[in-house]
């Protein structure tokens, strides 16, 4: 029974002459961005690739120097892009996406590709993600409007209830016809757009591909469920197909529009980012004051016996260390905290007005599926943060390698004996650093980050489900 | 078959149906005439359960549609004054859509079957039904009643606006359906019609059976009479209620 509803309401909406229209501009759009955004993504890769190489290449032959000043010379971290970008490019534009690592600064990712876009790069990208986001409840709604609606209208439906057919059946078998529809339409696209990059793309990242994809594919087809309810819902409600259409592109409106604008503004309103000026000059007085209010200089003075007992000497003499490394080394330990503490400030408000967005998302379906498809993308705030957390971690390695280096070789200047060429450093040495690496969290870190998306985005289909079998079991031919 | 007890529905203020008894035997064509508003498309609504009757019961082979609305559903057809079709979906196609909602499944040929004895040309089975016209749903609609096996019929105008030959066409369908022994509700207009076709005639006025007539026992011209002594009859003659027949 179900089956034979759900295929005539395939055959009925295939056979329109709608249908061919609205399904060839989805497939073409959907196609289009998942081409650009494949041909984006391979580009950025191929310029990340060359350039993380290039910039180790560069740190290897920056000459023979002084060790600690090959650290001031520093290095580059290039961030690799998610490995489903080319679907959803989420953060990605107004993410910085290289990195400098240098001796005694903790720097910004720079290179935000948003700043050489042209205005028009406003609107954001045309991603699938964002065709599907937005474009696929659009298809769905117009689908669907007159599901129930339509039939009460043209009188179709007192015939098909005076045939004894329960409310609930016609409701499955219409969501299984609308739903087998746009899958074809979807689906095909998605496929093919798969296909093709499986057989020309170069290998991604392996980070467990095939769970994030089985995972987006998952969330959207919820998605697209809380939608198909809900139309079905409002088309079984409605007095007439009008009405229907145009409650649902209200509703449309407000989740794929209003609800993120004000879920940003509202989660910058209640998780205010500092300002960018004074946070900096805060965290250099920070740096000059020293952590505890100490300054660097003081405190080096203040633990130097201690210092030194680690070493087993009694003074500066009998260090089996160069004191200037020594120092180098622990005034950039004494700036760590005051890095995590200022950063981890500026980091906790993006993290806590994220948490809030994805809060606010109970209002709306497009939210909580908009955070997971970036994180599952690999292109969210949670990868950059982890990118720049690997970034910092590289660099603090970076400067202890060479101020350890430059420790031990130059042991013999605190007694005023030695050459200067062992203040030398040459490849060899600075091959004591390896490449850089970025191998982000991987996905179980971000499920467990996005389940409470994911709850939010059951608990829309739960609802959509059951506004739409309230919405049927008062389903009425006419007014009683 | 069909049967009705003190049957009663009020729209708002205004009493739709005062108390309906009536009874539609197996075999039987019963003809509802009276006037628009007389309550003859309330009183099928009622069977179908689309409307909650304010009073009474109706029940469809002794049981109420109230209580068991989709069972009494599959027991009756329904042809309303306009078939409603989809339009993108060929007539076999229709036919075989509300036959499976209506339980029933046959093969292509069963199908056909049915279109060709309702005398839907061969050529127009596989076509799309937007190019139909209004005599060609009406016998996709009796295609449909036919292929659900119905022990009861109810039937709202569904001759109105159809060619005299379309309309005899519809009538002959309806004998058969008759002989095969369907209880047969039908609202209409057309006296000379109920007459012809019909077994009995009730005549409804301002939510009442005002008279009942079986039509072997009269003529068209008596038939005709009696509707219009009814229906120039001020209120208080409808008071005294049915039972001339």
């Amino acid at each position: 029974m179900i089956a034979s509803i759900a295929r005539k309401e395939f055959s009925e909406i295939v056979r329109d002459g709608r249908f061919k229209w609205t399904a060839g501009i989805m497939a073409l759009l959907l196609l289009t961005a998942l081409a650009a955004g494949y041909q984006k993504y391979s580009a950025y890769m191929d310029i990340q690739r060359m350039s993380q190489d290039q910039t180790n290449a560069q740190w290897l032959n920056q000459g023979d120097k002084n060790p600690h000043a090959g650290a001031h010379y520093g290095n580059y971290a290039f961030k690799p892009a998610g490995p489903l970008a080319f679907f959803d490019n989420g953060i990605n534009n107004y993410a910085g996406t290289a990195l400098f690592m240098e001796a005694h600064k903790q720097n910004f990712a720079i290179g935000r590709p948003a700043t050489d876009q042209s205005s028009i790069g406003r609107f954001g990208d045309l991603s699938g993600a964002m065709i599907l986001q937005l474009l696929m409840p659009l298809l769905i709604i117009f689908l669907g409007f007159t599901a129930f609606s339509g039939e009460r209208e043209s009188g179709t439906l007192r015939q098909v209830l005076s045939m004894g057919v329960s409310n609930r059946q016609l409701l499955w078998g219409k969501a299984l016809g609308i739903g087998g529809v746009v899958l074809l339409i979807v689906g095909l696209c998605v496929v093919a757009g798969g296909l093709a990059l499986s057989l020309t793309g170069p290998s991604t990242e392996s980070e467990s591909l095939g769970a994030r994809v089985t995972l987006m594919a998952l969330s959207y087809v919820l998605y697209g469920g809380i939608f198909l309810f809900l139309t079905l819902a409002v088309s079984a409600w409605a007095r007439n197909a009008r009405t229907a259409l145009m409650v649902l592109i209200g509703f449309w409106a407000f989740a794929g529009f209003l609800a993120p604008k004000a879920a940003v503004e509202i989660s910058k309103a209640i998780h205010p980012t500092p300002a960018f000026g004074k946070w900096m000059a805060d965290m250099r007085s920070h740096q000059m004051r020293g952590f505890d209010g100490v300054p660097p200089f003081v405190r080096f003075e203040q633990e130097s016996r201690e210092i030194f007992a680690e070493y087993g000497a009694e003074s500066i003499a009998e260090l089996p260390v160069y004191v200037g490394a020594l120092r180098l080394q622990k005034f950039e330990e004494y700036d760590f905290p005051v890095f995590e503490q200022h950063y981890g400030q500026l980091r906790d408000s993006y993290t806590n007005q994220r948490r809030l967005q994805d809060r606010i998302g109970i209002v709306a379906p497009t939210l909580p599926l908009r955070s997971l498809s970036m994180a599952l993308a690999g292109t969210d705030l949670i990868r950059h943060v982890n990118f720049a957390d690997a970034a910092e971690a590289y660099r603090r390695d970076m400067v202890l390698k060479v101020n350890n280096y430059l420790g031990e070789a130059a042991a013999s200047l605190n007694t005023g004996y030695g050459g200067g060429n062992v203040l030398i450093a040459d490849e060899a040495i600075f091959a004591m650093v390896p490449p850089f690496r970025f191998d982000s969290r991987g996905l179980q870190a971000t499920l467990a980050e996005h389940a409470g998306n994911f709850i939010a985005l059951m608990l829309w289909l739960a609802a959509a489900l059951g506004l739409a079998l309230w919405s049927v079991q008062r389903l009425k031919v006419e007014e009683d | 078959m069909l049967q009705a007890t003190d049957l009663r529905k009020s729209y708002g203020d205004t009493e739709a149906l005062k108390g309906l008894d009536m009874t539609v035997e197996g075999g039987d064509i019963y003809c509802l005439l009276g006037a628009n508003g007389a309550g003859k498309t309330t009183t099928i609504s009622l069977f179908l359960n689309f409307i909650q009757p304010d009073g009474g019961t109706a029940t469809v082979c002794g049981l109420d549609v109230t209580e068991q609305p989709l069972e009494t559903k599959k027991l009756l057809a329904y042809i309303p004054e306009q078939v409603m079709l989809y339009g993108n979906l060929t007539a076999l196609e229709n036919l075989r859509y509300f036959s499976q909602l209506g339980g029933h499944d046959y093969s292509p040929e069963e199908y056909r079957d049915f279109l060709r004895r309702v005398g839907l040309e061969e050529e127009a089975v596989d076509r799309r039904v937007k190019t139909y016209s209004k005599g060609m749903r009406q016998k996709v609609g009796v295609a449909i009643a036919l292929a659900k096996q119905a022990r009861a019929l109810l039937l709202d105008e569904p001759t109105a606006g159809l060619d005299p030959k379309a309309s005899n066409e519809f009538s002959e369908l309806l004998l058969k359906l008759k002989s095969d022994g369907a209880a047969i509700l039908m609202a209409t207009h057309d006296l000379f019609r109920a007459k012809e076709t019909g077994t009995r005639i009730g005549i409804m006025k301002e939510g009442r059976l005002v008279d009942e007539l079986s039509t072997g026992e009269v003529t068209h011209a008596d038939v005709e009479k009696i509707y219009l002594q009814h229906m120039h009859a001020g209120g208080h003659y409808a008071q005294d209620g049915a039972g001339s027949a």
